[in-house]
């Protein structure tokens, strides 16, 4: 169990790691468009698809990890007031909610794609894809997304809870 | 009455530290369920909302400001605009509001920018012995105008949810970004003038000048770059973020040297996580949002404020409180994507302009980054100084009273947003 649990924990993080890489790699396809267009005067058809793919498929696969890690954005203020045991019930219940959440969207999500499979569905787009391309990453990272918060109940329980303020936006 | 039980049970969602995304998201899909209604809307909605290709902008510029960030460009950048101001009463203060008004042009975020310029500013003003309170209240707001001052993160998230042009709201921000940097300005005058105390810092040479703005220079030529492409209509401002961090990498990598490969791989890492955290609270929005609009809540909440507050003026007094109150808890920008959707209807029915609604949000927005308890530029300045929390959220109210100045001026005077997208 232990061992499994590594195991997960070593893969959401590769998975973040990509993602962070494919949004970069996004930033050189779209840089490579606009010189192409301006100095080859060659526009691309493949560099505004293919960067939207990578955004979609980025954000979809670090969501389990960004739970990990805890850099998913929540107000703080009142939990952080809560005596340490009901702060632990409070946190195991959020989590139970983001994996029914979870469960419930990846449930629905793989429809979607296993429709566009079966159907053979395309974009419509210059490229054409097969729609499935984007609307796998919804089941498979929801379903990470779930499978990390019955860890995060396990760890809420145990006392390990986020501390006040770790991670944050704009 | 569901108005009441929908907002209440987001709001205890919210408090019980459900994060914001799926706090939205879940309670949007119950609403769903409940009503009959489609739940294939949410993972449809999950996936139409990063199938827009303005959100690409929001890695990419976090991205850009990163790598500026870990290259530390923004010592330049200050060095160079003190060689030109510091010898000024408040000089130092001054120079750092202009660094952070320059860095606000090349970057979309507030941390980022507060970030930045902090990491250099701040011991600079404390050695020459500025009082603390004031550097640090100084460094949390003047970070604000990152988003002010376009390019801006909550400008193209409100622009998304809401479908105006991100482009209109860029350039509605100039007007106030400038009005409120020289806000800051005056007030960092008036504060050496009446408080004085500090070192004064020796005019620099002019060879002096000529070495910092050279070494300067490339950051200048970005912000122009950025602004001047999406302002021509050269690109849009997806491509002017990608062509910004490819920029990014060439000053800070082949020509300061500055950028390490661990700092790349920070500066990534970190653009990533919030690029996470930011589009997923969008998403969530948008299966809430939909959800909401099912039941017509916006619609209810229309027609309740406009029997109740007959006038825009009470209108927005009133908005401006809820902000003001929801800012204290709430992070910012999930304040404005719960907010656009419930109140842009009755704003626009009040007769405001939605471009003007956007920049008046934003406003709000950098209030809320500067109240204590919750206040993401308070955290920011926390860590980067080592300073007690306290001693930050003390030093930054003659800032918030002049951002709520910077509201009325733009009530009063709603051209100084307007001017520059529809007039010029």
């Amino acid at each position: 169990m232990a061992l499994l649990r590594t195991a997960f924990a070593a893969l959401i993080r590769a998975l973040a790691g990509i993602a962070a890489v494919l949004f970069a790699a996004a930033g050189a396809m779209l840089t490579y468009e606009v010189v192409a267009r301006y100095f080859f005067t060659a526009p691309t058809i493949w560099a505004a698809e293919l960067s939207q793919l990578c955004l979609i498929w980025g954000t979809l696969l670090a969501m389990a990890w960004a739970l990990d890690a805890r850099r998913h954005i929540a107000v703080d203020a009142v939990a952080g007031l809560l005596p340490d045991g009901l702060r632990r019930i409070t946190e195991a219940a959020a989590m139970l909610a983001v994996a029914a959440f979870s469960a419930v969207v990846a449930w629905h999500g793989y429809a979607i794609f296993a429709t566009s499979f079966a159907r053979g569905r395309t974009t419509g787009s210059m490229l054409d894809l097969p729609a499935w391309l984007t609307e796998l990453a919804v089941p498979l990272g929801f379903g990470l997304l779930g499978v990390q918060a019955l860890i995060e109940i396990g760890r809420a329980l145990s006392g390990d809870y986020p501390r006040p303020r770790e991670g944050g936006a704009e | 009455m569901s108005v009441v039980w929908i907002l209440g049970a987001l709001f205890a969602l919210l408090l019980a530290r459900v994060p914001v995304a799926f706090a939205l998201g879940g309670l949007g899909l119950a609403l769903l369920l409940l009503g009959g209604f489609s739940p294939l809307m949410a993972p449809q909605a999950v996936l139409s909302t990063l199938d827009g290709f303005i959100l690409l902008a929001v890695p990419l510029f976090l991205l850009m400001s990163n790598v500026l960030l870990k290259g530390g460009v923004g010592a330049d950048l200050f060095a160079a605009v003190q060689a030109w101001v510091g010898h000024w009463p408040g000089g130092l203060a001054v120079a750092t509001i202009l660094s952070c008004g320059i860095f606000a042009a090349i970057s979309g975020s507030s941390v980022a920018t507060a970030a930045t310029i902090a990491t250099v500013a701040i011991p600079e003003m404390i050695d020459r012995g500025y009082d603390r309170r004031f550097v640090y209240g100084l460094l949390a707001a003047g970070g604000t105008l990152g988003i002010l001052i376009p390019p801006s993160i909550p400008m193209i998230v409100y622009g998304f949810v809401t479908e105006e042009s991100v482009i209109q709201l860029f350039l509605a921000g100039i007007g106030p970004g400038l009005a409120l940097m020289s806000g800051f300005i005056v007030i960092a005058m008036i504060h050496a003038r009446f408080f004085g105390g500090a070192e004064p810092v020796p005019a620099a040479s002019w060879s002096e000048r000529r070495r910092a703005s050279a070494r300067a220079a490339p950051s200048l030529a970005l912000a122009a770059l950025i602004i001047g492409g999406i302002y021509s209509g050269a690109f849009t401002p997806t491509e002017a973020a990608a062509i910004g961090f490819a920029a990014s990498l060439v000053v800070t990598g082949l020509w300061l040297r500055t950028l390490t490969w661990t700092g790349l791989r920070e500066a990534a890492f970190d653009a990533m996580a919030t690029t996470v955290a930011i589009l997923l609270i969008i998403a969530g929005a948008k299966v809430f949002g939909k959800a909401i609009t099912l039941y017509r809540i916006p619609q209810d909440i229309s027609v309740l404020i406009g029997q109740t507050i007959e006038t825009p003026l009470a209108f927005i007094l009133v908005v401006s409180v809820v902000l003001l109150v929801m800012g204290l808890v709430f992070e910012a920008l999930s304040m404005v994507l719960i907010m656009t959707p419930v109140l842009l209807p009755a704003a626009m029915g009040l007769g405001f302009d939605p471009i003007w609604f956007g920049i008046f949000m934003v406003v709000m927005v950098e209030c809320a980054l500067i109240t204590p308890p919750v206040g993401l530029n308070l955290y920011v300045i926390q860590a980067v100084a080592r300073a007690r929390m306290g001693e930050v959220a003390r030093g930054v109210w003659p800032f918030l009273a002049l951002m709520l100045g910077t509201v009325a001026l733009l009530y009063a005077l709603p051209d100084l947003a307007l001017y520059i997208p529809f007039k010029l």
